[in-house]
């Protein structure tokens, strides 16, 4: 329909102002979405990761603090002790030198901090695999006054910590997506009422002469499609840059703990296209909106 | 082709009553004038031919179709057959004479060809083939009439609904649009005119309905303008 489509360019172009407005605050709101829905599924993949490995971590007590050093003795006591004990899956020491090369990996952006940091320095620990993970507790505290340990580490609650926190981060994220959502459908309602206003010399001579309702129709809620649509292949192009982006600072800053959370190609590409669903149903929705209330036919 | 049957109709929840009671009704190719103060319903019985508004009362047909039953996307088919003029024109002021003339070809699907051909013809007809890409403001008030008049007709619908052409008109100019009206009534165009022009009337002789206070007053087959 031709015609359709030279009207609704030149309501875009005469009213070009609110429709940028309208197309930015699409393609903001709709980057949002793009962001916690990635967050939410690199959560989800790195928590499959995390719980499936190590859920105990026992400390020994390194060098440099107010009481003494763990044994050689005592580190064998506590290795026997896991080598016995049926709930243990498996386990693995992690000496001092091991110890160090995490530390030097994990504080790479403080090189201030590794000059001072000596391997004496760092903990010694045992890293341990369970065969029922509800039994990390009643097991940690067995060790927990056991000489020599320096403290238990129950990698489940850190685990559930961090998803408490990413959950509140979703929340934030998505609630702050729907007020905007909610302002780009506002916005491009004006748009679409502007429009009308703008041309409601000829939508008077249209009805008069026998234009079908939709004829009137169409080229409003294009409008509306449009605006909606050009936001959320800003927002997909935003979304894809953000995935590589993430990839990117996890390889270059060696963040070998989140790289557990890098969302797959396959993710991003499913997270492109819901956003720009997204963007075309927001669009349309609030075309058909403005064009019910502010067209009477 | 338009008939009313004991037509009402009131405004502000019945506070207003524009039409009483009114029936009426005219056959396919009769020009009829509508003439009455201001007031009197002359509008008010046009727009419910027009299927602007629906009757609180009474059922009126409009080139054999019930439009108080008409389903609402139906409603545009029924406007085709009807031609509308106004007094102040209603022209779109960024479209040149040709272009105001074909838009209403254009937005009821007609193909470029047929817009091609038909729209030089109906300007041929109102006399303003030379004018064709002038802009409104650039014409008379006589001049932008005819564009209108060509706009209401270029679909050759059944019907023609003109209120108050004339209004806005000196004397002369007013005999011109009222005898193209005349010419396209010749067509077989049915042509019902909403006046206050009595000096029209009174010469043209033809039927004229009289509206006082949503009331027929008068019906007369070659009637005058007269007093109400």
């Amino acid at each position: 329909m031709p015609y359709a489509v030279k009207e609704m360019a030149s309501n875009l172009w005469r009213n070009r102002l609110m429709t940028l407005a309208a197309v930015l605050t699409v393609a903001v709101s709709l980057s949002l979405v793009g962001a916690a829905l990635l967050l939410n599924q690199g959560v989800s993949r790195a928590v499959g990761k995390w719980r499936g490995g190590v859920e105990l971590i026992v400390y020994m007590t390194p060098a440099g603090q107010p009481y003494p050093a763990a044994t050689p003795a005592q580190i064998r006591a506590v290795r026997d002790q896991l080598s016995r004990d049926p709930e243990v899956k498996s386990f693995r020491y992690v000496g001092p030198a091991q110890s160090y090369r995490e530390a030097k990996q994990y504080f790479s952006s403080q090189p201030d901090l590794l000059k001072v940091l000596k391997p004496d320095d760092l903990p010694t620990s045992f890293r341990i695999v369970l065969r029922h993970a509800d039994q990390a507790a009643a097991l940690g505290r067995r060790f927990e006054h056991q000489p020599g340990v320096y403290r238990v580490l129950y990698n489940r609650q850190a685990v559930d910590a961090m998803l408490r926190v990413t959950d509140v981060m979703q929340i934030v994220i998505a609630a702050l997506a729907v007020v905007l959502l909610l302002s780009a459908l506002v916005l491009i309602l004006n748009a679409i009422r502007v429009a009308i206003f703008a041309r409601r010399r000829e939508v008077a001579v249209m009805k008069l002469v026998g234009a079908t309702n939709w004829f009137i129709r169409v080229p409003f809620m294009l409008e509306g499609l449009v605006q909606g649509l050009v936001g959320a292949l800003v927002a997909a192009g935003a979304v894809f840059g953000m995935g590589h982006l993430v990839s990117y600072l996890i390889a270059h800053f060696q963040a070998n703990l989140f790289r557990y959370a890098l969302v797959t190609g396959h993710q991003v590409a499913l997270t492109v296209a819901a956003v720009i669903v997204l963007g075309a149903v927001i669009g349309t929705g609030a075309s058909a909106l403005g064009v019910r209330r502010f067209l009477e036919v | 082709m338009i008939e009313l049957q004991n037509v009402t109709k009131t405004y502000n929840h019945g506070a207003v009553i524009a039409l009483r009671n009114c029936s009426v009704s005219i056959a396919k190719g009769e020009f009829v004038f509508l003439v009455g103060p201001t007031g009197s319903g002359k509008s008010t019985l046009l727009r419910l031919v027009l299927r602007e508004e629906l009757p609180d009362q009474g059922t009126i047909w409009v080139a054999g179709k019930n439009v108080c039953q008409l389903s609402r996307w139906k409603v545009p088919y029924l406007r085709r057959n009807i031609g509308c003029v106004f007094q102040d024109f209603r022209l779109l002021p960024t479209k040149t004479v040709f272009e105001n003339v074909a838009f209403a070809l254009e937005v009821i699907g007609r193909p470029r060809h047929v817009i091609a051909a038909q729209v030089p013809q109906i300007l041929d007809l109102v006399g303003l083939a030379r004018r064709r890409d002038a802009l409104p403001h650039q014409l008379s008030g006589g001049e932008q009439q005819r564009v209108a008049i060509a706009r209401a007709f270029v679909n050759r619908p059944l019907i023609l609904l003109a209120d108050e052409p004339t209004g806005n008109l000196d004397p002369d100019t007013s005999e011109d649009i009222t005898r193209l009206l005349d010419r396209i009534n010749r067509t077989g165009t049915t042509v019902v005119m909403a006046t206050h022009n009595a000096s029209i009337v009174d010469r043209m002789r033809r039927r004229v309905v009289a509206l006082d206070q949503g009331r027929i007053m008068r019906d007369e087959a070659r009637g005058v303008y007269g007093h109400v």
